[in-house]
């Protein structure tokens, strides 16, 4: 059957997208999964992907076009009867399986039907086209003079020295500010939290990080991530999406990971299926996800798919905070700086390293009842890091 | 190993690791938490391209000693003159 591919909602105040680049050609075929096109939000720049196994029938859209939600970009002719519309978000039971990383240049050519449609991905740091956008310059004009080709910020500045100005990412703060807007009108939060005794992961961490090579070490926040992955399975209420004014609890479990951005704003793209995977497995996808998530190389499926959130400040942040929920989700879990502190064990005052986690739940579906446990549940899990 | 040859190569591990970040702002003697919001990724991020552009292991305990360019170099000076 022939089905529409069509520009996803990557975001509960997204309005609409910039189609930046095809990466598939008419009578290319795509499978599910595969990176058809490029789209520019304020989160950076998507790849979007195939719902479905078919070959791409049609381009509607044009680079360069700014299309809206749910318009549509291409026109997939699908193998299966029974096709999920290409370009939706994702079902949180279905998503696409992870695939590789998409290579910086797959060798597309351009097409007679559409001249520069198609054309082979050329690498542009995102600080440079943050830059260029800014400073309406044609990033087609730039010669990059980094590795291979890459375009860099100071390739963008040398162009526009007069006109120089300091970066404001306006639009993506915009973004933030509307969907935390919308959390905050729409959703009565209430706020828990509970302080957990760090140092068994801590020392099994420092085990496991002396047995293996650096790039094979694991960081603090993977345990967290894998902790609540486990518990949110286990607890009900907390995972999955408050749509049509009821909520609508999810069996696949894909945690958001809140990565801040250099010089402002942040996303939360998801680990999918993060409570089947083991440690390593999750420490290999979320390097991955925050390379890309920096480089500006996200995919449809990881932003349109969360089922939670884990907010982790870093090493270096205060001990509590109180997140703000991400709409659909009814839930997000946030973990302070881990620190030395007082504690006592066993009626002994000792010092240990404590982490500080907090819960903001979402009272049209949980209480604070549930949500304890949710939590305890969390801290119980990273007491024995070695079954996560 | 020159001092201006190791300077030169964590700065390009820098900007490799964290493509986002203008090489013409770095202030070595800064934190690189405080100058480009480095987290423990990034900091991972920069050991395992200095365990491999120079063949040192870098223990984790030692990450620490990662926190600014010019600590990462007088790290790597000490490595490498400790291996001889």
């Amino acid at each position: 059957m022939r089905i529409d591919f069509r520009m996803p909602a990557l975001g509960a105040d997204m309005e609409s997208g910039t189609l930046t680049q095809w990466l598939k050609k008419p009578g290319e075929r795509v499978r599910r999964g595969d990176a058809v096109a490029v789209v520019e939000t304020t989160k950076g720049l998507i790849d979007i992907e195939a719902f479905d196994d078919g070959v791409l029938e049609e381009l509607v859209a044009q680079p360069g076009a700014t299309v809206p939600v749910g318009a549509v970009l291409a026109r997939i002719a699908s193998d299966s009867a029974s096709a999920v519309p290409a370009g939706l978000p994702a079902a949180p039971e279905r998503p696409p399986a992870p695939t590789s990383p998409p290579s910086a240049s797959p060798a597309v050519p351009s097409t007679a039907a559409a001249p520069g449609a198609v054309a082979s991905r050329r690498r542009i740091s995102p600080a440079a086209r943050r830059r260029a956008h800014e400073l309406s310059i044609d990033l087609a004009s730039v010669a990059g003079r980094g590795p291979e080709g890459l375009v860099r910020l100071e390739d963008v500045e040398r162009l526009a020295e007069p006109a120089l100005q300091k970066p404001q990412r306006t639009g993506m703060r915009a973004t933030i500010g509307a969907a935390m807007a919308r959390s905050k009108r729409e959703i009565p939060h209430y706020y828990l939290a509970h302080s957990v005794d760090f140092s068994a992961a801590r020392d099994w961490l420092s085990g496991f990080n002396a047995s293996v090579p650096v790039d094979e070490r694991l960081i603090d926040g993977v345990l967290l991530i894998k902790a609540v992955a486990r518990a949110v399975s286990e607890i009900e209420g907390f995972n999955g999406h408050f749509l049509d004014g009821q909520f609508q609890r999810s069996e696949a479990v894909h945690v958001g990971a809140a990565i801040a951005l250099r010089g402002g704003g942040l996303v939360a793209p998801a680990l999918l299926d993060a409570n089947h995977k083991d440690v390593k497995t999750l420490m290999r996808e979320f390097s991955d996800l925050v390379t890309r998530v920096r480089g500006g190389h996200m995919r449809s499926s990881e932003l349109a798919s969360a089922t939670i959130t884990v907010t982790n400040l870093g090493s270096e942040a205060v001990e509590l905070l109180f997140p703000v929920i991400n709409p659909p989700q009814v839930a997000i879990v946030g973990a302070g700086a881990i620190a030395e502190r007082p504690w006592v064990r066993d009626g002994v005052l000792c010092v240990r390293p404590a982490l500080t986690l907090t819960l903001a739940g979402d009272h049209r579906v949980t209480d604070g009842r549930a949500g304890s446990r949710f939590l305890r549940r969390i801290g119980e899990l990273l007491a024995d890091p070695a079954k996560l | 190993m020159e001092n201006k040859e190791i300077a030169d190569r964590l700065l390009a591990l820098l900007t490799d690791v964290a493509p986002d970040i203008d090489p013409a702002t770095v202030v070595p003697e800064l934190r690189l938490s405080d100058q480009f919001d480095f987290d423990s990724m990034d900091t991972l991020h920069f050991a395992i391209a200095i365990s491999r552009e120079f063949g040192i292991d870098v223990a984790e305990r030692d990450y620490a000693q990662l926190a600014s360019l010019a600590g990462a170099c007088g790290y790597v000076q000490s490595k490498l003159a400790a291996r001889g």
